[in-house]
């Protein structure tokens, strides 16, 4: 049922190779053939266009990743987001491929569908392509997502019926393991009216130092009165290129919580957007990054209320270390009929080194005339004063300067419900602090 | 840090600038009234790659093609606003009539 890629590149060879491979519905071959002609037809993003302006993929050549010919093994590492956390169930991939699946048996009988996306498309096809054609990312927003899917091989599922919560979190790990291989997902999760679940998605690199891809699309469907908790931790080593898509919808009096941590990739270029359809819905959108070496990860952020007595509430709190880069571009766009909309927007900076360099540029475009809308920004560096008073307590200074990090992110990590969320997202930062003065 | 060939003589006409890939670095490779002179593809006033930019082969500079900020070719450093930090510039070398890069940092 999983296909293998033995050729290099995306062309027309490879696409044939992958079809041939693949056990899905007609309509599915139909979506990947539009998608890949619009592919074809469609050149990269250029460097004149506003929204990769800042973003340098000149270096990035497509022809040297693939899908590995051979099965990669499962990785040792169950994933950071798992300790002391009883999952309701789990997916795994490694270099595109499903490797493991599981789900209690209780939920299962429940109706909730969560498993690898090739799977739940073969055997619940029709209930979920509902969902699918919404297109909620768009096919062919950009090259990468016209790439993503044409070619994709794996991914996660979550559908929850009417009315259902799922107490325990589920728990989705996609891992790149040989060199230049590629991990071309999709993640699509359905809440049906009045459905609560928690979805715990990471990626991981086997390797620290093989280089890899990820293109991706993530697509999450809050309806009327549900609740989600999504956590999105990217984790790859910092010689993957990390590109995606991810669309988040609410309805009438759904809830949204949204977390995100990026701390992998060498280049990172993510749209995350949430759109308010129903009225009375609520976003909360938090996201901690922390960068190092010579990364560079932009996050575009879209906050798009479309519905009257919707809430919003966007956190991005970032620390840069040596001469990494970030790049955060908000934007909160209200709709005529979003009157009473309260939307915020956040991005605070801390930069820890003379030649890191964080970008960031908040945006409104707004139509109704009844709103509350602000957005803010800061960027600075650790203060002197507070590490020195540290010090003076009997601190080290590499134990002030981490202290003065953590207390930056507790904003965000306060915001975190899922306690091992914070205790993994707060150790992974913590490891990646270094002296100060080695800066 | 070692050289690293990033091309034939031939393959840069004098005068030229070239984006090149040094471990992973964007390099420009700048071809100027006989001399080639390599520095990082990044103007610093905004992060904008800086090889398709005009290049002053006389006064040896190149200008970032998005705000005109002028850099030096020798020494990288930022020579007119925007731009007010130097730019990281390479060694280079030609052996065998091949160009070789050797990276600053």
């Amino acid at each position: 049922m999983t296909a293998t890629l033995s050729s290099q590149g995306y062309d027309q060879a490879a696409f044939d190779e992958l079809l041939a491979g693949l056990d899905e519905p007609g309509w599915m071959t139909d979506r990947r053939r539009d998608a890949f002609q619009a592919f074809c037809d469609t050149p990269w993003p250029s460097s004149k266009d506003e929204e990769w302006m800042r973003t340098d993929i000149r270096l990035f050549k497509l022809d040297q990743f693939a899908k590995p010919a051979d099965p990669a093994s499962s990785p040792a590492n169950p994933g950071l987001l798992t300790q002391g956390v009883d999952l309701g169930g789990h997916v795994q991939s490694v270099d595109g491929d499903l490797v493991s699946e599981e789900l209690s048996d209780s939920l299962a009988a429940k109706g909730v569908l969560f498993g690898g996306m090739q799977r739940m498309i073969a055997e619940h096809g029709d209930k979920l392509r509902p969902a699918i054609e919404r297109d909620i990312v768009c096919p062919k927003y950009d090259r990468f997502a016209m790439l993503n899917a044409a070619f994709w091989t794996c991914g996660a599922v979550l559908y929850v019926p009417k009315g259902v919560a799922i107490e325990e979190p589920l728990h989705a790990l996609s891992v790149l393991g040989a060199e230049k291989s590629a991990d071309l997902s999709r993640t699509l999760v359905v809440l049906e009216d009045g459905a609560e679940a928690t979805l715990l998605a990471e990626t991981a690199s086997a390797s620290p130092d093989a280089a890899g891809l990820h293109c991706g699309a993530i697509e999450l469907i809050v309806g009327a009165g549900a609740k989600l908790r999504y956590v999105n931790l990217q984790n790859w080593n910092n010689k993957v290129w990390h590109f995606a898509h991810q669309k988040a919808v609410v309805g009438k009096q759904g809830q949204l919580q949204w977390t995100i941590g990026a701390l992998g990739a060498k280049l990172a270029k993510v749209n995350q957007h949430v759109a308010l359809e129903g009225s009375d819905a609520e976003a909360q959108v938090n996201g901690a990054m922390f960068t190092q070496g010579r990364q560079h990860l932009t996050y575009n952020t879209h906050q798009h209320h479309e519905a009257p007595y919707c809430r919003s509430d966007l956190l991005y709190k970032t620390a840069l270390q040596d001469k990494s880069r970030t790049v955060w571009r908000g934007m909160i766009k209200v709709d005529k009929p979003a009157q009473r909309t309260d939307a915020y927007q956040r991005n605070d900076n801390l930069m820890l080194s003379e030649h890191s360099r964080a970008d960031s540029i908040p945006g409104l475009e707004i139509e109704a005339d009844d709103v509350r809308c602000t957005h803010g920004s800061t960027s600075g560096k650790v203060d002197e004063s507070q590490i020195f008073y540290a010090m003076t307590r009997g601190y080290t200074r590499k134990e002030a300067v981490r202290m003065i990090v953590s207390g930056f992110f507790q904003q965000i990590f306060d915001r975190i419900t899922i306690e091992s969320v914070r205790e993994a997202l707060g150790e992974a930062i913590g490891q990646r602090v270094q002296d100060l003065s080695n800066q | 840090m070692s050289f690293h060939s990033v091309g034939s003589v031939d393959e840069f006409p004098d005068p030229s600038s070239t984006l090149v890939e040094v471990d992973d670095r964007a390099v420009a490779l700048i071809h100027a009234a006989g001399h080639f002179y390599a520095i990082d593809d990044v103007c610093t006033h905004d992060g904008g790659p800086l090889s398709d930019g005009p290049i002053d082969a006389e006064a040896k500079t190149i200008a970032c093609p998005r705000h005109g900020a002028k850099f030096d070719l020798k020494s990288g450093a930022a020579l007119t606003m925007p731009a007010t930090k130097p730019t990281v510039a390479h060694e280079v070398k030609v052996e065998d009539g091949q160009v070789l890069v050797r990276l600053s940092d």
